[in-house]
């Protein structure tokens, strides 16, 4: 958990501002409907006039009667306008301030992902993109819904009974006796319903999974004539589910049947008792004189006000576990990217980096050297002093077994890693020190290279600083270095082909020549380094990567990792890492 | 509009029994909630005038009448919530029935992405508020009102007059608060979520490449332009949704008032007894909750609408290719005289909207035991003839002969035993082992099980696991390796006994020592059955006994 902290603070957590502001919102909804009170009042006692005026049976005996009920009537609209405008208040500023704690806890995921470097491991992109999304807006009903009835929980009822207690102390009894056995109730229940339903939300989320699942499946289940089996089982689960998820709620609904009934038996309770002491019949439950008429339907109108807050909390009761549980999951992703905070904090204040124009292999190729680099992946040492210079405008072509460290030593020279000891230079300068702006000016080609949801020529442009200033003539040589001119006339819509996860589905070597296509695009780019250029490629496609590669690397310091022997056609010098990792003199290395 | 309706009405004739009682069990605890308040109001106060005038009252029957409304909304409240609830859990099992079924039509015809399915989702758990949120609410407050407009007649002209102003106001309320304008602001919200799920999945999925191309950084910047999107459009339907309730909350409480002045008025004027007239006014009370229930409902009624739309279109769309595609354009009545087990006869083919056919004049031919090589450079064809041959695909012009039949004379089933295909990208379910190997076999027993894993390799990482055959696959479950995933695959493949096997680029993004030992064990295991292989590697092209390469759209036989 040290790793997320920030302040100490969790992930989806509400920090003292927001707190702050939720429990006034809280606080205000309480005003609001503590105002019922006066209502109350404006109602029962204009009743109560009405009433003495029918009993003493004079003609016109009151003839303040019009008067006083018009200003009652203006006093209860005043005061519900009152209400609303609190209401609306209320809710506005909880509202805001669940959307700052979502947006707080998607720019924590963010910014732990970014921190980490890219050589380092990371939690699947769909797990990710689902926490970013789904589970992050399960916060919000937890902190605009719930939060706020915490507090409206802890005023109102109170003011009801002591205001209650204040004509009638055994009206005020008899909310006292049925509204805080209903949360014991409710526990009871509720703590046996709360697993349950628990295991039923995962439940459905399995079934809606199962569903996805065959559907995405379709192909393998149709090639293999079991969509009939599927089908059948589908229904099976969903009536399953249905089932298993209706024995839960009857468990649950339980409790706010409970709610219900002590609510319902509270307001019968009160208005019996409140008839009862009007006929006579009941002398007990006041302080000295008898309950008067209006004072009994006041009693009666606060009575369903006290249970109300009640009612509303145990409905929001979902949305505090689904919070709760949504929490709990980002929290964990949080640990499984594994940014120390030092790391976030860096990035979330980090400043435009430096741009280094003045440097001299911006412009032309430049000399690398490792000098005596160390690098320690999990207590193996891939790298033991290691030593290395790559002349100015020199292809290297690194081959190796696999996990020799091709792509490690690639990794270094882009400052995705930093070694243990020793320092990687570019011309003299330190790699740590200008890794920001030389990822901006290096043509690269990864090993499972991604192009990322948008057209083809989004992709591309992604490479430019200045995407307004490039020339379709440009874009055409780029995709002709890397041999995808008609790979990418054959598309359905051509350059404005939407690839990635909801376009069109390129086969491996495709993406593989269109990310070189985009590497391409970076022409006046000094560097180059290339991983694995011709995994998954036929041999012909193979070839015209390699030619578009030979172009490429004239006048550019280059780094080529492989293991296909057609790659070391292209001419430059051939590094064969399993025997020049063995720590030696530098002088040694060829 | 008109896809709710459908929607509902759909629903309505799932189950007619469980969408009417559903509703008419809701309204006993609405009727008993407004009766209580009604019934207490007009019991005190006519306990009130017995008490100061001395007169009888028969205390008894209205005591047990307020206990029995109380008791009768508790229980009415619990079955209203089980019946409701039962009724749309009911229809949505198989709403996810019918959404399947629609896509198992069709599926090869275009490659599904992860964001559409979520969103269908997404979807199905907005519907299933349709019933609960929309259609009882809304049928409750009309026979409520209707109810009380009936009995406000008979008491007084004053009273019915007002209550229909102020019932009429909150019919209003309803049908602003159905805004169809609003579309466009939940489009704009679905797609910040969408573009924000996309992101965060390239942001995770391809660091290396967005630290070199765009940065991680400004990936980030974008994901939280979204969020800020997001957010704006949800700001300005709670907005909206807050300014409803509260208008409704405010035209209940003004109710109230005005109803304590008419009754008041009528008592007054000799028109209305006192007693009625309390329990009158406290009806008015338990008001705004029943009509309020029915505005979130109606104000989410645009995205419900646009869940509604998504699904039915989904059911459609692909209900509407099958009627096109279902039935063989011309069924060959020839028969096929050689004695291939697959012969291609001048094949054509042409992808929807593509310039030129990507095969045309295609002929090739398969003996008993013979393996043959398809090859070329990528984007040639080979997967549309592994495609065709599967029945994936149907050719535009020429003949697939299967055993001597048109492979368009096969039934589904006939086909799927004949041919066995094993695919560039096989699918694993989220099930058990046994589950994933059953998908090629359903009848196969532990035995056979075993004997498959043990040919791929795998019996004795499967049996490590403690749950053996019934371990999960997937990420809570057993976690195996590219190379074991596609070695599981192989196993599907050696419970089938086809005639005819397709390799579509089998050995496609596995290693050199992996690929070469899944092809020796599937070679090794075949035994006089064809094999059409889609091949670019070396090793693949070696164990052919012919290669056929094709070369772009000018497709022929060597």
């Amino acid at each position: 958990m040290e790793n997320s902290g920030k302040s100490g603070q969790e992930i989806g957590d509400a920090d003292i501002s927001e707190k702050t502001a939720l429990n006034w919102a809280g606080t205000i909804l309480a005003v609001a409907d503590l105002l019922w009170i006066p209502q109350a009042g404006l109602i029962a006692w204009p009743l109560g006039l009405v009433l003495s005026d029918v009993t003493v049976d004079s003609q016109g005996a009151n003839s303040e009667l019009p008067v006083v009920l018009l200003t009652c009537v203006a006093g209860l609209v005043m005061i519900a306008l009152i209400r609303v405008y609190l209401q609306i208040l209320a809710q506005g500023q909880a509202q805001r301030a669940a959307r700052r704690i979502q947006k707080k806890a998607r720019g924590d995921l963010l910014f732990a992902a970014i921190a980490r470097s890219p050589a380092q491991s990371f939690p699947p992109s769909g797990a990710f993109a689902a926490h970013v999304t789904d589970q992050v807006d399960l916060l919000g009903p937890y902190y605009r819904n719930y939060w706020p009835q915490f507090m409206r929980l802890k005023l109102v009822p109170l003011a009801i009974v002591l205001v209650t207690a204040w004509f009638s102390w055994l009206a005020a009894l008899i909310l006292v006796i049925s509204g805080p056995v209903i949360p014991v109730f409710m526990a009871l229940i509720g703590a046996r319903a709360k697993t349950a339903s628990a295991d039923q939300q995962e439940e459905l989320a399995r079934l809606s999974g199962m569903l996805l699942d065959r559907i995405r499946g379709l192909e393998t289940l149709v090639l293999f004539g079991a969509v009939g089996n599927s089908r059948s089982e589908i229904r099976d689960a969903g009536e399953r589910f249905r089932l298993g998820t209706m024995r839960v709620l009857k468990v649950a609904f339980l409790s706010s049947t409970v709610l219900e009934l002590f609510s319902a038996l509270g307001i019968a309770f009160s208005a019996v008792y409140v008839g009862f002491s009007l006929l006579g019949d009941i002398e007990i439950g006041v302080w000295g004189k008898s309950l008067g008429y209006a004072q009994g339907l006041f009693i009666l109108l606060l009575a369903p006000e006290f249970f109300a807050p009640l009612r509303s909390f145990s409905a929001a009761y979902h949305d505090r576990a689904a919070g709760l549980a949504a929490r709990q999951k980002l929290s964990e992703m949080l640990d499984a990217i594994d940014t120390p905070a030092a790391a976030v904090s860096a990035v979330r204040t980090a400043v435009e980096p430096q741009m280094h124009q003045d440097k001299k292999w911006l412009f032309e190729a430049p000399g690398i050297s490792f000098g005596n680099v160390t690098i320690d992946l999990a207590g193996r040492k891939v790298f033991d002093r290691f030593n290395c210079r790559i002349e100015p405008g020199e292809t290297l072509l690194i081959t190796g077994r696999s996990g020799c460290g091709k792509t490690t030593l690639l990794d270094l020279v882009l400052g995705f890693r930093m070694p243990d000891c020793g320092n990687v230079l570019v011309d003299g300068d330190d790699i740590s020190m200008v890794a920001d702006a030389l990822r901006r000016k290096v043509m690269y080609l990864g090993q499972a290279p991604r192009l990322f949801h948008g057209s083809v020529k989004a992709n591309l442009l992604k490479a430019m600083p200045d995407p307004s200033g490039v020339q379709d003539a440009d874009i055409q040589t780029a995709l002709h270095l890397a041999g995808a001119q008609d790979l990418v006339s054959r598309l359905p819509r051509g350059l404005a082909t939407q690839l990635g996860e909801d376009g069109f589905g390129l086969s491996v070597g495709e993406i593989r020549r269109i990310a070189l296509a985009r590497a391409a695009m970076r022409k006046e780019a000094r560097i180059l380094i290339v991983d694995e250029p011709t995994a998954g490629l036929d041999p012909d496609t193979a070839a015209d990567v390699i030619e578009g590669l030979k172009i490429l690397s004239k006048e550019r310091t280059c780094l080529i990792a492989t293991h296909d022997p057609a790659v070391l056609e292209i001419s430059g010098r051939h590094l064969d890492l399993d025997i020049a990792k063995t720590p030696v003199a530098p002088e040694n290395v060829k | 509009m008109t896809a709710v309706w459908q929607f509902i009405k759909s629903q309505q004739r799932f189950s007619r029994l469980h969408f009417w009682v559903g509703i008419a069990v809701s309204l006993l605890p609405v009727a008993a909630g407004i009766l209580l308040l009604g019934v207490s109001g007009w019991f005190i106060t006519a306990a009130a005038l017995a008490g100061l005038s001395g007169a009888f009252l028969n205390i008894f029957a209205p005591s047990a009448i307020i206990r029995a409304l109380a008791i009768i909304r508790t229980a009415g409240r619990y079955g209203e919530r089980v019946l409701t609830h039962d009724a749309t859990f009911r229809f949505l099992t198989d709403l996810r029935n019918r959404l399947f079924e629609a896509y198992a039509i069709e599926p090869a015809k275009k490659k599904r992405s992860g964001t559409v399915l979520n969103r269908l989702t997404a979807d199905i758990d907005a519907l299933d508020s349709v019933y609960l949120r929309l259609v009882v609410p809304i049928v409750l407050a009309v026979i409520v009102a209707t109810f009380l407009l009936v009995v406000w007649a008979t008491v007084s002209r004053a009273v019915f007059t007002f209550g229909l102003i102020f019932i009429a106001a909150w019919a209003i309320l309803a049908w602003r608060s159905f805004d169809n304008s609003e579309r466009n602001t939940v489009r704009r919200a679905d797609a910040a979520s969408d573009a924000m799920r996309l992101r965060a999945a390239d942001l995770a999925g391809g660091r290396r490449d967005i630290a070199v191309y765009g940065g991680l950084g400004d990936a980030a910047d974008h994901i939280l332009t979204a969020d800020g999107r997001l957010m704006e459009v949800e700001e300005k339907l709670e907005q909206r949704s807050n300014r409803l309730v509260g208008l409704s909350s405010l035209n209940g409480q003004t109710f109230l008032a005005f109803m304590l002045l008419v009754c008041a008025w009528e008592v007054a004027d000799g028109r209305l007894t006192l007693a009625p007239a309390v329990g009158l006014v406290l009806v008015v009370m338990a008001l705004p909750e029943l009509f309020s229930a029915m505005l979130p409902g109606l104000a989410n009624l645009p995205r419900t609408e646009l869940a509604a739309e998504r699904s039915i279109a989904a059911r459609r769309k692909n209900a509407g290719t099958d009627g096109s595609t279902a039935k063989p354009e011309a069924p060959s009545e020839l028969e096929d005289t050689t004695d291939a087990v697959l012969r291609f006869e001048s094949v054509r083919f042409n992808y929807p909207g593509a310039a030129r056919p990507i095969l045309d004049g295609l002929s090739l031919e398969i003996g008993h035991g013979e393996v043959v090589a398809v090859a070329g450079r990528s984007g040639c064809g080979k997967t549309t003839v592994a495609s065709l041959a599967a029945r994936l695909l149907d050719a535009d012009k020429g003949t697939i002969w299967l055993n001597g039949t048109d492979i368009r004379d096969f039934s589904e089933s006939d086909l799927r035993r004949s041919v066995a295909v094993l695919s560039q990208r096989p699918y694993l379910f989220n099930d058990t082992i046994a589950a994933n190997l059953r998908i090629a076999n359903p009848d196969a027993g532990e035995a056979e099980l075993w004997e498959a894993l043990e040919r791929s390799a795998l019996a004795e990482r499967i049996a490590q696991g403690e749950e053996g055959l019934q371990s999960i696959l997937g990420e809570a479950g057993l976690g195996l390796s590219g190379g074991e995933q596609r070695r599981l695959a192989l196993a599907r493949a050696f419970l089938t006994r086809p005639s005819l096997y397709v390799l579509d680029e089998m050995t496609e993004g596995l290693d050199e020592n992996t690929g070469a030992e899944v092809l020796a064990r599937f070679l090794d295991f075949r035994t006089d059955q064809a094999v059409l292989m889609i091949a670019h590697k070396d090793r693949e092209l070696d164990v052919a006994d012919r290669v056929v390469r094709l070369s772009g759209s000018d497709t022929r036989l060597p």
